[in-house]
C-alpha cells in the first residue's frame, strides 16, 4: 500500500518538476528543478531496490552534473531578461511534436502485454556485492573502454579551453 | 590458452591504445619539433596498418563483448587504411599546428571507439563503442580554435548527437524490456512484431540514421562538414560513417532479422529520398566542403539501396563500397586539403583552370570525382554497380530506376567541376604548389585504390567469400 | 513473508515514456544552448529509470550495468559539451542557438 502511494508521489513529482524545466523561464530556476526531479528518479531508484545506483545517481547526477551546470549559469550571468525565446509558431509545433512522439510510444504499449514487479525478491541484485561481481566479471571491457572514454573527454575538454593567442 | 587468444584478438585494439599512451607520454615530456614527431605517429600508423593484416583470428572473449573473425578484421584493416592516408595529407596543416598531439590522441581515440563498436556482441559495448567514437570527434571538429565557424559547427555536432544518441538509448533499453537480454544472439530469438519492439527498431534506426546521414537526419551535416577543418571533414565523411556502416549492416542483418519485412519499406523510404535530396543540395553549392557534404549523403543513400536487398550481395556489396568509397573520398579531399592548408582557398570557383598551375592535382582530383560519379574505368562504377544488384534482390525495379537516373543527375555536377578546372578561364588561379613528399604518396596510394580496386577481381571475390550468408 | 503487492511494470514505462517526450519538448522547444543541454540530461535520465525498472522484472543485474555506464557517458559528454558552449559564448557572447546561422544553408 505504502509502495503505490510512494510511487505515485514521486511519479507527479517527476512528472511536475520536468514540465518546470523546459517552461520555466529563468535558466537557473530550470536547473533547480532538473535536480528536484534527480532527486525523484533517485527515489524511484530506492523503490525498486536498486540502492546502489540510487546513491550513484544522486552522486554523479546532482552532485556533480548539475553543479557544472549552475557553474556555467553562474558565470556567465543567464537570468530572465537575456533569456532568448522562440516565436510561438515553434513553440506550437514543439508541443505538437512532443506530444506525438509520447502519443506514439503509449500507444505501441497499450497492446503489449507485460506483467508486474510482484515481490520483494531476496535474491538482492540491486545491492553493492552482486553488483560488484558483474561488473568487474564479465563487463570488464567495458570498464576499461569508459577509462580512454574519459581520458580522451579530458585532453578535449582542456584542450578547448586554451587561450587563443593571436 | 586464454592469454595467447587476448593479444592474438585484440591486438589492433592494443597497439592503438600503445600509440595513445606513448603520444601522452610525448606530450608531458620535452618539446620537440613537430616534423620529427609527424614522421614518429606517421610510422606508428603504417606499422598499424601492417600489423592489422598479420594472422586474424576468429573467436570471441569476455563472454561476447568482443568477436572477431576475418571479415571484421578487414573492416578493422580498412578504417586504419583510412587513417594513414588521412594523415599523411594533413602533414603540411600539422606541420605548423601548436596542437598536434592532441589532434592525434582525440582520432585515435575514436578510431578506438569505432573498433569496438564493430567487434562488439553485446548493445552496451555496442553503445559505448559508439560514445566514444563520436564525443572526442566533437572537440576535434572544434579543433581550429581561432575560427568562429568551427565552434559553431562543434556545437551543432554535439547538440545533433547527443540526442540522437538519446533516442537510440531508448529503443536499446525497450528492445531489453521486451525480450530480456543485451546480447546479440539471444536478442534475435525473442523478437517478434510486437508494437513495442517496432517502435524500439524505429528509434534504434533513428539514431543510426543520424550517424550515416540519411536524408531526414542530414541537417547538420552540411555545416558541420563546412565548419571543421578539412581533415577532421575527410575522418568524419570516410571513416566514421563507414564505421557505423559497417555495424549497421551486421546489426541489420544478424539481430533484426525477425523484423525484415518491417525494416524493408523504412529502408525503401530513407534510401529514396537521400539520393534524391543530396543530389538536389550538391547541383547548386559552391563551397567544395560543402558540396563534398551532400555528395556523400547520395552515396549513403546508395549504399542504402544495397542494404535494403537484403540478400548475401548485400553485405559483400556494402563493404566493397566503402573501401572504394574511402580512397575516392580522400582522393578529394586530399587535393582540398593540400590547397586549403596552402593556399586557404575553399570555393568551387576558386579551381577554375587549376590544370594549368597544378597538372598532377587535378589529374588526381578529376579521377577521384570520376570515381564518385561511377564513369566506368575507375572502380566507383563497379560499386555502385555491385550494390544496384544487391538491391534489386527483392525485385523492386521502382527502387533501381530511381537510382540509376540519379545516377545520371549526379554525373552533372560531379563533371562540371571536372570542366571547370580543365576548360574556364580564371584571371588569378591558383599558384603552383609544392607538395610535401608525404602527402604525395598518400595522393598516389589513393589513384593506386581507385585504379587497381575496379579492375582486380580478387579483392571483390574475397570480400565475398568472408561475408555471411543473409 | 506475505508477497507485496508491486506496481505494474506498465506504469514505470508509462511514467518513463512521458519523461522521455517531455525531454524532447524541450530540446525543440528552448533557444538557450545550456537549457537544451538540461533536457537531454532528462531524455538520458528517463532511459536510466526504465532499464532499472526492467532489471528489477527480470532479476538481471546486466541492466543495472548498463546504467552505470550510461551514467559515465553522460558525464563526459556534458563536460566537453560545456566546454564547446564556453567557446561560443567566447565568439558570440551569447548563448542562444539561434545566433548559429554564420554557416549559411
Amino acid at each position: 500500500m505504502i509502495t503505490q502511494y510512494l510511487f505515485y508521489f514521486l511519479t507527479f513529482t517527476a512528472i511536475f518538476c520536468a514540465l518546470l524545466v523546459v517552461f520555466s523561464k529563468n535558466p537557473i530556476y530550470s536547473a533547480l528543478y532538473l535536480i528536484v526531479t534527480f532527486f525523484a528518479t533517485a527515489g524511484h531508484y530506492f523503490l525498486l531496490n536498486a540502492q546502489f545506483l540510487g546513491a550513484v545517481h544522486v552522486i554523479v547526477y546532482a552532485g556533480a552534473i548539475m553543479v557544472l551546470f549552475i557553474y556555467v549559469i553562474m558565470m556567465l550571468n543567464l537570468n530572465k531578461e537575456v533569456e532568448p525565446h522562440k516565436s510561438n509558431i515553434i513553440k506550437i509545433a514543439a508541443t505538437v511534436c512532443g506530444g506525438i512522439l509520447g502519443l506514439v510510444l503509449i500507444a505501441a504499449l497499450r497492446e503489449t502485454e507485460l506483467g508486474e514487479i510482484t515481490e520483494y525478491s531476496n535474491n538482492g541484485i540491486g545491492l553493492i556485492e552482486k553488483l560488484g561481481n558483474v561488473l568487474f566479471g564479465a563487463y570488464m571491457v567495458p570498464f576499461e573502454i569508459s577509462t580512454v572514454l574519459f581520458l580522451s573527454a579530458m585532453v578535449g575538454a582542456v584542450f578547448l579551453s586554451k587561450k587563443n593567442i593571436h | 590458452m586464454i592469454l595467447n587468444d587476448f593479444f592474438i584478438f585484440m591486438k589492433q585494439e592494443l597497439m592503438l591504445l600503445f600509440i595513445i599512451f606513448l603520444l601522452l607520454l610525448i606530450k608531458v615530456g620535452k618539446d620537440r619539433s613537430n616534423e620529427s614527431l609527424l614522421y614518429l605517429i606517421n610510422l606508428l600508423l603504417l606499422i598499424n596498418v601492417i600489423a592489422g593484416f598479420i594472422l586474424p583470428g576468429e573467436g570471441s572473449l569476455f563472454s561476447d563483448m568482443f568477436r572477431t573473425n576475418p571479415l571484421i578484421a578487414l573492416e578493422k584493416n580498412m578504417l586504419n587504411i583510412g587513417t594513414l592516408i588521412i594523415s599523411m595529407q594533413s602533414y603540411s596543416w600539422l606541420k605548423s599546428h601548436k596542437h598536434l598531439l592532441e589532434f592525434y590522441i582525440l582520432m585515435i581515440s575514436t578510431l578506438l571507439g569505432m573498433f569496438y563498436m564493430i567487434s562488439s556482441g553485446n548493445l552496451l559495448m555496442f553503445y559505448l563503442g559508439l560514445e566514444l567514437s563520436s564525443i572526442p570527434l566533437a572537440a576535434l571538429v572544434n579543433f581550429d580554435l581561432e575560427k568562429k565557424a568551427s565552434s559553431e559547427a562543434a556545437m551543432k555536432f554535439i547538440l545533433s548527437s547527443a540526442f540522437s544518441s538519446g533516442l537510440l538509448l531508448f529503443g536499446v533499453s525497450l528492445i531489453y524490456g521486451t525480450t530480456g537480454s543485451l546480447a546479440y544472439a539471444e536478442i534475435t530469438s525473442h523478437l517478434s512484431t510486437d508494437p513495442l519492439q517496432i517502435f524500439a527498431f524505429v528509434l534504434f534506426l533513428a539514431g543510426f540514421a543520424f550517424k550515416i546521414s540519411a536524408v531526414p537526419f542530414h541537417f547538420w551535416t552540411a555545416d558541420v562538414y563546412e565548419g571543421a577543418p578539412v581533415a577532421i571533414t575527410s575522418y568524419l565523411s570516410v571513416i566514421s560513417k563507414g564505421a557505423v556502416l559497417f555495424v549497421f549492416v551486421s546489426v541489420l542483418y544478424t539481430v533484426f532479422k525477425p523484423l525484415a519485412d518491417v525494416w524493408y519499406g523504412m529502408l525503401f523510404v530513407l534510401s529514396i529520398s537521400t539520393i534524391i535530396i543530396g543530389n538536389l543540395f550538391a547541383i547548386r553549392q559552391d563551397n567544395f566542403k560543402r558540396f563534398l557534404a551532400f555528395s556523400s549523403i547520395a552515396q549513403v543513400g546508395f549504399i542504402l539501396v544495397g542494404i535494403s536487398g537484403s540478400s548475401s550481395m548485400g553485405t559483400a556489396a556494402v563493404i566493397y563500397f566503402v573501401l572504394i568509397y574511402i580512397f575516392s573520398n580522400l582522393g578529394a579531399f586530399g587535393v582540398v586539403s593540400i590547397v586549403s592548408s596552402l593556399t586557404g582557398k575553399e570555393r568551387i570557383s576558386d579551381y577554375k583552370s587549376f590544370y594549368k598551375t597544378n597538372p598532377f592535382l587535378s589529374w588526381i582530383l578529376t579521377i577521384a570525382l570520376f570515381s564518385l560519379a561511377g564513369v566506368p574505368p575507375a572502380a566507383g562504377f563497379f560499386g555502385k554497380f555491385f550494390l544496384l544488384i544487391a538491391g534489386a534482390e527483392k525485385g523492386n525495379y521502382l527502387l533501381i530506376s530511381i537510382a540509376a537516373l540519379n545516377m545520371i543527375v549526379s554525373f552533372y555536377y560531379y563533371l562540371r567541376i571536372v570542366k571547370s578546372v580543365f576548360m574556364e578561364p580564371n584571371e588569378s588561379p591558383i599558384e603552383s604548389l609544392t607538395i610535401p613528399l608525404i602527402s604525395k604518396v598518400a595522393l598516389y596510394i589513393c589513384l593506386l585504390g581507385i585504379v587497381i580496386l575496379g579492375l582486380w577481381s580478387v579483392v571483390y571475390d574475397y570480400i565475398f567469400t568472408l561475408s555471411p550468408i543473409f | 513473508m506475505e508477497i507485496i503487492k508491486g506496481v505494474p511494470l506498465t506504469s514505470y514505462i508509462l511514467l518513463c515514456s512521458m519523461l522521455f517526450s517531455i525531454g524532447v519538448l524541450g530540446v525543440l522547444y528552448r533557444r538557450n544552448a545550456l537549457v537544451i543541454f538540461m533536457c537531454i540530461e532528462l531524455m538520458l535520465n528517463s532511459v536510466n529509470l526504465l532499464l532499472v525498472a526492467f532489471s528489477r522484472y527480470y532479476s538481471d543485474s546486466n541492466a543495472q550495468v548498463f546504467v552505470f555506464f550510461i551514467m559515465a557517458v553522460a558525464a563526459a559528454e556534458v563536460s566537453v559539451g560545456l566546454a564547446i558552449l564556453m567557446m561560443i559564448y567566447r565568439n558570440t557572447k551569447t548563448t542562444d542557438i539561434d545566433a548559429l546561422n554564420k554557416l549559411k544553408f
